[in-house]
Parts: structure tokens; C-alpha cells; sequence
């Protein structure tokens, strides 16, 4: 009996001598539509280092799930600690919601912190900000540049080579049609994609017509924005896009259809790389990512030159006001972004670095090394991938997706995405 | 007459009043836990919508301004036009082939009776994600399932109807009805199953049988799980959102928008919470109207009633 009472008496004590490490424990909140698995890898290289710091990880569908779970939390003042952010528009949405950081980053990684922040995620962290305020609202993790990726053991297995000219475009499409494979698969359910496409279309014409006309500049209805509408029909009519692709989606059937080496090319981005990283089976073309390469979308007719890189700030994250006043919030932002806990993230190949000086780490091909240095080289010089009106960017998703189905000419389609601009 | 005792005290008519108070007060005490969460749940939520509705972003004081432009908007039209043909197919291509699923079922199968009701009720428990992956490639022209087979009769699709402004609504209500049509089988599978035998009998002894029996006799009995299922049918076509978003999200170009992707993009894509409370008030008020047209035409007899089947 005595032996029991001291047994007992001995778990109290334990359990009152561990009250204080347990009271200084604290804990981040964090929302996101980043993948969970990668997550959880930063998050526990991040716990490592802050043994005292404990990260609790949401994770949400990014449409409809999260934009409705943030939008209900905003309004009832219960946002988490740090928040998965898209730049322009959903940062904008939630600016009055946001801490300015640009403090807190002076003080973490200096006073030229911003320089070391590619030029065009540097923009594009401002983007929509009103004039006067220079504020950075989120610090920008995982940056990405968008590509033509192709299959290039179908490229070989049927003589061809990486397209150089539309010609060669439309006569790699034709030969991979015959030879049974889907041409080049997109999307065009989804305007993510369309707007892609018509990015590297439109910077064929001028590099940087969108955001002049995103800032007014030029109209909407410029002739190098014709242009570049009517070669986004051209991909359709001349048998580039497979047949159909209006009611495709890239994902899971795009996707799955590349991987499975169904699909010759498909217009995606340097977060394709990822796969290889998935959980096995994987097919030997995603195997190290053996079986792919990319190229920048050729000249199409008309245009001077082919597409420059297009691309920008994949995700960032933002420090709520709820988060501002838990120190231990911005610590694992900071990690999250330029510290141990992104290194997790490059390592899983999710995307490239939103800052220069990163590369990812351990089991890496050198042919996925090749490609992510191509990439980081050709994000330095990116032109913007993002929309800072989500107006804007609806009515050009609806443009494109009229013009495509042919219920819209080019000029008439291209005037309401004036319309949506001019309505701000 | 003596007065009634209780626990050895007399209750005279005050007490009776009392106590008919109370045991009302406690009927409409049973009814406050409901009432509570409609007022929270309901109630508060519409009242916050309208709210929002009439209050424009910029502070500038009541105003209709979000109405005139939901109204002046194409796409409105377009999502209203997208629901009555959604409404005007699906409600009775359902009922008629979930119908003629129950009646076969419940007369013509008996050892495998189980097994074919679970299986046409299959769809209805699917999640909606997976029917949209699957339906996205039964329809997807020269790599889906649906071109698998009808490359065998020479046909060869150039197009999904998915991408086709004009065909896009027809391919997602085709979806609809497949997914759906379990609902209305089980329905009527409950309303046959109910069935006075001895009607049935009497009507066989009159001569009704095959068609003649089912015109005139059965379809009449069902009449209660028609106008549950009109009336289910009607608000289920106003609430359509989820498959509509994963398989087209209202495109190509609006031409297969409906209420619920309207809403959703104005509230939280546009974050134009004004006219996307604009327009669910309206869409609240149309519902409204048809379920109250409903009720006056058909005297709120909804459900069944004793001695109908």
C-alpha cells in the first residue's frame, strides 16, 4: 500500500515538474493550400531547431476550401498566425488583415534583405499595394517559371527534336498525333492554365505588355494583345492543343496522362520537377524526372521573338495581426521562407526558391539539378506571371475561353477585359 | 361532480388554467432548442446576407445599387436561363427513369433485389469529386472512356461537350441525372412498397393490368413521392453548385453558370460581397416563390398523408 501511495506521489511530482516546459512551449497557427507531406518536413525541421515552438498546420483545398475558410475567419477575427498567400488580388483581399514586414525582415536577414528577393517576386509582393505604400505583406517561400514541358523519350523514340519555330511547333504536334500521342494537352477547363499560355503568347509580342495594360498603360485592346489572342486560337486550329481541350482540366487528367507518357507536351511550370518527388509507383519517366525537359513556347506567326520566361512568386505566406502578437509566428515565417524549413521544401523539388542563394539538397538527380539552375537563371530575368485584379483576370479567363470556343473574335473579347480593367 | 385530486390537494379552476399554461408554456419549451438554432443558424445568416446586400464596400449608406447591376448583368440571365432547363430536365427525366427503376425492381426482381437497388443508388453516395474525374473522362474526345466505345460504331469525338458553350449545360445535367436518379428510385421504391395490395388487386380484377395498371392505378398512388420529389427536385436545382465548379466552374466563357458558381465567384473570387449578397437574396426569394407555389397548388399535402401510399 505504502509502495503504491509513493508510486503515486512520485507521477505527481513528474507531472508538476514538467508544468513549466509545457507552459513555455509555444504554438504557431498556420493556414495553407500547401501540400501537406512537404509541409510537414519543414515543419519538423523547424521544431528541431525551436524545440520550444510547436507549429499546428492547416491544410485546405485552395478553391473553393480556403479562400471560404479565410474569408469567414477574417470577418470573425479569428485568422491563424500566418496564412498561405497568393500575391496581388488574395493579398490584397487581406491586407487590412496583414502585419507590414518589412521590419521584422530587416531585422532577421538585414537591411538589403530585399535584394536578395528575385526582381520579379519583388514587384509582385507590392502588387496592388495603394500608392505611397511600400509595405511588404507577405515574404514570397517558393517562386516558379512557366515552360513547355515535353516528354523527350517520345521526342526520341519519334525523331524529333525541341521545337525551334511554330513550323517545327505544329509539325512536332502533327507527328505526335500520328504516332498516337496527345500533341500538346491543356487544360482549357481551367483559366490558370489559359492565362499561362496567353502570358508567354503576349510576351512574345512585347515583354511586358500585360502589366502595362494591368497598369493602365496600354489598352487592353492593343494590337500585340490581338495578336497574341489570335495565336492563342491558332494553338487550338492548327492541332497544337488536343482535340477537346476545352473541357480538359491539367489536373489530376492532364497531369496523370504526362506522367504516364500519354501526353508529348503541356504547358506547365518548374513545379512540374515535384513528381519525381511523390510518393512510388512512380513511371519511369517521372523516375528522376528521366523521361522530361522543358522549353520556352517558340515565336509563334507574327511575333519577333519567342517567349521570355514568365513567372514569379508560386506561394507566400503573411503574418496575420493575430500572428503579429506571437513572436514565435513570425520566427517560423521567417524559417519557412529563407531558413531550414524552406531547404525542406526545395528538397521535395515543390518549387524554386523565392530568394536567391538556395538550391535543393540530398537525393537529386544532376539532370534535375541541370534543369532547376536553368530555371533559377531564367527566373532572374522572368517577366510577371500575376494579375493584381481579380477582375481583370476573370474577364481574361472568360476571354480566352470565348475565343477558344470561337463565340468570341479577339478585339471583342479582349474589350471587355478593358471593360473589367476600366471598372476598378 | 368532485373536483379532481392531486397528490391529496384539490385543483379547482384556477388550477386547471394553471396548469393548461404551463403544460403549454412546456410544449413551446420543447420547441426552443429548434427555435435557438434556426435563429442562429437561419435566420441571422439571411438577415446578415441582406445586410450585406444593401450596404456597398465604400460606406456610402443603404442603397440597391448591387440589385440593378446583379439584374443588368448577363450572366444573371445566363444562370437563370442555365437553371430552368437544368429544373425543366432533370426533375422529371429523374423522377421518370427512377420510376420505372423502382416499379421493375420491386415487381420483376426478387433474389437479386438488394443488389440492384444498392447499385443505382451507388451514384447518389459517390462523392462528387469522383463523379466529376469520371464523367470528365467518359466525355474527353480521343483519350476517354466514352470515345473507348463509340470508336467501335465509327464515331469519333472532335470535342468534348464540356468546351462547347451550346452543349456544356446538356453534358452537366446528363451528369445530374445520372448521379441523382437513385434518389428518386428509393423514393418510389418506398411509395410502391407502401402500396394497399388489395387496390392493386382489385384493379387486376377489373382488367387493369401492364401499362393500364401502371397509368391508371400505380402512378396515382405515388403521387405523394412525386410532389415530395418536385419539391426536393426544385430547391436541389437551386442549390447546384459542387458539380457544376469541378467539371466546367461555369464555363466555357459563363455558358454553363448557375446561381451557386455565380454566387461564389462574385463573393469570394471577385470578393464582391455586396452583389454576391445581392444575388443570393434573390436566389433565397426564388425559392421562396416556388416552394410557396408549390404548397398552394398542390394544398401543402407534401407528404404522405393517412391512407395514401
Amino acid at each position: 500500500m505504502r509502495k503504491s501511495w509513493m508510486m503515486a506521489g512520485g507521477v505527481v511530482t513528474a507531472l508538476l515538474l514538467s508544468i513549466p516546459a509545457y507552459a513555455e512551449t509555444k504554438t504557431v497557427t498556420v493556414w495553407s493550400w500547401f501540400i501537406q507531406s512537404t509541409m510537414n518536413k519543414s515543419i519538423a525541421a523547424f521544431e528541431k531547431e525551436h524545440p520550444d515552438i510547436q507549429v499546428k498546420y492547416v491544410y485546405y483545398n485552395y478553391s473553393p476550401e480556403y479562400i471560404t475558410a479565410l474569408k469567414a475567419a477574417s470577418a470573425s477575427g479569428s485568422l491563424p498566425d500566418v496564412i498561405g498567400l497568393q500575391p496581388g488580388s488574395l493579398t490584397q483581399q487581406y491586407r487590412p488583415d496583414l502585419a507590414p514586414l518589412n521590419d521584422k525582415a530587416a531585422a532577421s536577414w538585414g537591411a538589403s534583405w530585399a535584394d536578395k528577393v528575385f526582381p520579379v517576386n519583388r514587384k509582385q509582393m507590392l502588387m496592388g499595394n495603394p500608392q505611397g505604400d511600400s509595405n511588404y505583406y507577405m515574404i514570397p517561400q517558393e517562386s516558379q517559371v512557366l515552360c513547355v514541358w515535353y516528354n523527350r523519350k517520345i521526342f526520341d523514340k519519334i525523331g524529333l527534336s525541341v521545337p525551334k519555330t511554330y513550323d517545327e511547333l505544329k509539325a512536332a504536334a502533327s507527328a505526335l498525333t500520328k504516332a498516337g500521342y496527345i500533341p500538346m494537352f491543356q487544360g482549357a477547363s481551367d483559366g490558370w492554365q489559359n492565362e499561362n499560355v496567353f502570358l508567354m503568347l503576349a510576351n512574345e509580342f512585347s515583354p511586358g505588355i500585360v502589366d502595362k495594360a494591368q497598369a493602365g498603360e496600354t489598352p487592353w485592346t492593343a494590337p500585340e494583345l490581338v495578336s497574341a489572342m489570335k495565336a492563342w486560337k491558332g494553338l487550338f486550329d492548327d492541332g497544337i492543343f488536343q482535340e477537346g481541350a476545352l473541357g480538359a482540366h491539367a489536373y489530376p487528367t492532364g497531369a496523370q496522362l504526362f506522367a504516364q507518357g500519354r501526353v508529348g507536351m503541356i504547358a506547365l511550370g518548374s513545379w512540374w520537377m515535384q513528381e519525381s518527388k511523390f510518393p512510388p509507383p512512380l513511371s519511369d519517366y517521372v523516375q528522376n524526372m528521366d523521361g522530361f525537359d522543358f522549353f520556352y513556347l517558340p515565336a509563334v506567326p507574327g511575333a519577333p521573338q519567342a517567349s521570355p520566361p514568365v513567372g514569379g512568386i508560386d506561394i507566400g505566406y503573411g503574418l496575420t495581426k493575430n500572428g503579429e502578437k506571437n513572436d514565435a509566428a513570425w520566427t517560423f515565417l521567417a524559417s519557412l521562407t529563407n531558413g531550414s524549413a524552406l531547404q525542406q521544401a526545395l528538397n521535395d523539388l515543390n518549387d524554386l526558391p523565392a530568394f536567391d542563394g538556395h538550391a535543393p539538397q540530398g537525393d537529386v538527380s544532376d539532370h534535375v539539378k541541370r534543369m532547376s539552375a536553368r530555371f533559377m537563371q531564367d527566373l532572374s530575368k522572368a517577366q510577371n506571371q500575376r494579375f493584381a485584379d481579380p477582375k481583370v483576370a476573370e474577364a481574361l479567363d472568360n476571354a480566352l475561353a470565348g475565343v477558344a470556343a470561337g463565340s468570341l473574335k479577339p478585339e471583342d473579347a479582349l474589350a471587355a477585359v478593358q471593360k473589367a480593367g476600366a471598372s476598378k | 361532480m368532485n373536483a379532481p385530486r392531486l397528490g391529496g390537494t384539490t385543483i379547482g379552476a384556477s388550477g386547471g388554467t394553471r396548469r393548461r399554461f404551463l403544460g403549454s408554456f412546456a410544449n413551446y419549451a420543447f420547441a426552443l432548442p429548434a427555435l435557438v438554432l434556426f435563429l442562429m443558424f437561419v435566420a441571422y445568416p439571411i438577415l446578415w446576407v441582406i445586410d450585406e446586400s444593401l450596404n456597398p464596400a465604400d460606406g456610402a449608406g443603404l442603397s440597391m445599387s448591387a440589385y440593378s447591376a446583379v439584374l443588368s448583368d448577363s450572366v444573371f440571365w445566363t444562370a437563370l436561363w442555365n437553371m430552368t432547363v437544368w429544373g425543366v430536365i432533370t426533375i422529371p427525366v429523374q423522377m421518370a427513369i427512377g420510376g420505372l427503376i423502382a416499379y421493375f425492381i420491386e415487381r420483376h426482381t426478387f433474389v437479386l433485389r438488394g443488389f440492384f437497388r444498392t447499385m443505382f443508388f451507388l451514384p447518389v453516395v459517390t462523392s462528387v469529386s469522383v463523379v466529376a474525374i469520371v464523367w470528365v473522362q467518359i466525355y474527353a474526345p480521343y483519350y476517354g472512356v466514352g470515345q473507348e466505345y463509340l470508336k467501335y460504331i465509327g464515331v469519333h469525338l472532335s470535342n468534348s461537350p464540356l468546351g462547347d458553350p451550346h452543349m456544356a449545360i446538356y453534358a452537366l445535367i446528363v451528369v445530374n441525372i445520372w448521379q441523382w436518379t437513385g434518389f428518386s428510385m428509393l423514393m418510389y421504391i418506398a411509395g410502391i412498397a407502401n402500396l394497399p395490395t388489395e387496390v392493386l388487386d382489385a384493379a387486376k380484377v377489373d382488367g387493369a393490368t401492364g401499362w393500364r395498371l401502371g397509368l391508371h392505378v400505380v402512378i396515382p398512388m405515388l403521387a405523394p413521392a412525386t410532389r415530395s420529389l418536385l419539391l426536393l427536385g426544385v430547391l436541389g436545382t437551386l442549390q447546384t453548385f459542387p458539380i457544376v465548379q469541378l467539371m466546367t466552374v461555369g464555363g466555357p466563357n459563363h455558358a454553363s453558370e448557375v446561381f451557386g458558381t455565380f454566387i461564389f465567384k462574385e463573393s469570394f473570387i471577385l470578393n464582391d460581397a455586396q452583389k454576391g449578397g445581392a444575388l443570393s437574396v434573390i436566389v433565397l426569394v426564388l425559392a421562396l416563390a416556388l416552394s410557396l407555389i408549390q404548397i398552394f397548388v398542390f394544398g401543402a399535402r407534401l407528404a404522405p398523408t393517412k391512407g395514401e401510399a
